[in-house]
């Protein structure tokens, strides 16, 4: 396979700044549990100027390099040559996703997506039984996995939301389609068409989500250009309950994991530990944090298609849980409270949730 | 017994989500059939409740995740939870190997077995059920 002359003409030069010290393996969350150099930002960019070189093609030997990666960022935030990691691993999936070398798990995507509208293939959208494009101030737009894999979750969100006396309304949503654009994939223009009529139609002037990664694709990704041009404001759940009164405590022992969408992508670190620090005095900080934290496996399409590495990403990440030595561990990302939940082992007594879900279940308990 | 290229062992009851139930005396056993398994894809996810979980009849015990599927584990009878497959937490795959026998689920003490006549057994039944359903996945 040929690289194209745009990506030699784009990244070529980004390649060759990698002088491959190897402070990225240090801080790679797959490299930690797999031990493969392959799969760790040096790696990768060995790979691709040895495929610049001509001496290797971009082909299915070389897949699990390119597309095993949560897109964390830990690679370039470390980077002392300032490499743009992500950016370079977006660049060659899309070379080799449009030369047929795509991740098995990822080929249908975008034909699941224009199809089911949700990145599951589910067929029934869930009954969340609550205002559905209604006129409101609000929109709460839950995201895939909010929808399909934390149901629970979500619902105890908008009985916050309720209790909180938000006017909000759900959308028929579509998927934000921001994965398509991370896995090389063309985007499936119909989904950010149908996510902007229904938002716009609701007349919201705020987006709220439960997902910092569909809140990066509406600030962030030109389909979305329209709602940024009608000033329209998108939080996640955190940016808005810092704002807010939250008649609860805890005693309990909370410390607090930074979803890398919110936290290293978007610097989203303070209003988070804003509203613990309302409702949860006992709050200790996990040995990686902030700018620092460990990725907790989910990203960059490696739940579904490396669900191993994925989760075993995701048990490391609880070990620093269990020697911070707290009770519950809260998260501002259904995808991270998902696979964090579902990597923790019987043994470990740690209570997982997103921090609006343990805000509405404290709620519940208290009346 | 081996059916449209599927093995279905025809001395166990199964519901109609392909979970399969072995009566053991005191308690009831389930896992995923055949069929289920190989419709899911690789399992990468077990939901492992604790011991002494109060179960309903017809209501969630757990949930199954593969890649592309999330399943919804119904228990077959009113009891509680006696036991789980433990290795199921870092080798879920063990449900694609091996599904009647390392990949069993969950061990139930139940309240009262009568409920396992509702569930689908013997070599007609089964039969039926298979066909409805490879039928029924074919048109998806």
């Amino acid at each position: 396979m040929q690289l194209s002359s745009e990506f030699r003409e784009n990244f070529e030069e980004r390649i060759l700044q990698c002088s491959q010290c190897g402070f990225c393996r240090a801080v790679c969350p797959l490299f930690a549990v797999s031990l493969r150099p392959a799969f760790n930002a040096r790696g990768k960019m060995m790979v691709l100027k040895d495929a610049l070189r001509g001496k290797l093609d971009l082909d299915e030997q070389v897949l699990d390099s390119i597309f095993q990666c949560t897109a964390c960022a830990n690679c370039s935030h470390h980077c002392p040559s300032g490499v743009d990691v992500p950016g370079i691993v977006k660049a060659a999936r899309r070379e080799m996703s449009q030369a047929g070398s795509c991740h098995p798990a990822f080929t249908g995507l975008a034909q699941v997506l224009a199809q089911h509208g949700n990145i599951y293939a589910e067929e029934d959208p869930p009954e969340f039984q609550r205002p559905l494009n209604q006129p409101a101030e609000y929109v709460y737009f839950a995201g895939c996995v909010g929808n399909y894999r934390e149901e629970e979750a979500s619902e105890t969100v908008l009985d916050l939301l309720e209790r909180l006396e938000l006017n909000y309304t759900l959308i028929e949503e579509a998927c934000c389609g921001g994965v398509l654009g991370d896995l090389g994939l063309e985007p499936v223009a119909a989904l950010a068409q149908a996510n902007l009529e229904r938002i716009l139609a609701t007349g919201a002037r705020t987006v709220i989500t439960g997902c910092p990664y569909c809140a990066r694709t509406f600030l962030e990704r030109p389909e979305y250009q329209p709602l940024r041009d009608q000033g329209i404001q998108v939080l996640v759940l955190s940016q808005l309950l810092a704002q807010l009164e939250l008649p609860v405590t805890t005693d309990q022992r909370v410390t607090y994991h930074d979803p890398c969408d919110l936290g290293r992508h978007c610097g989203i670190y303070e209003e988070p530990r804003q509203v613990i620090a309302k409702i949860a005095p006992d709050f200790v900080e996990l040995a990686h944090n902030r700018d620092q934290a460990l990725c907790c496996g989910a990203g960059g399409g490696m739940r579904g298609a490396y669900p191993k590495n994925s989760l075993a990403m995701a048990r490391r990440r609880l070990e620093e849980v269990e020697q911070a030595g707290a009770e519950v561990l809260l998260t501002d990302c259904n995808s991270c409270v998902h696979n964090l939940r579902n990597a923790k082992l019987r043994k470990q007594k740690i209570e997982i949730y997103t921090l609006a879900e343990y805000i509405g279940l404290l709620l519940d308990e208290a009346s | 017994m081996e059916l449209h290229g599927y093995n279905l062992p025809d001395d166990l009851y199964y519901d109609a989500n392909h979970f399969w139930v072995r009566d053991d005396g005191e308690f009831l056993v389930m896992g995923m059939d055949d069929f289920a398994q190989r419709m899911a894809g690789e399992i990468v996810y077990v939901q492992l409740p604790d011991d002494g979980k109060k179960l309903k009849a017809g209501k969630k015990l757990a949930k199954v995740e593969s890649g592309k599927w999330l399943g919804k584990v119904l228990s077959p009878v009113d009891g509680e939870l006696a036991g789980v497959n433990e290795e199921l937490e870092t080798r879920p795959e063990l449900i694609n190997q091996d599904c009647y026998g390392q990949g069993w689920m969950y061990r139930i003490r139940p309240d009262d077995k009568s409920p396992l006549s509702e569930l689908v057994h013997g070599p007609e039944a089964l039969a039926a059920m298979l066909e409805q359903d490879m039928a029924k996945y074919a048109q998806e």
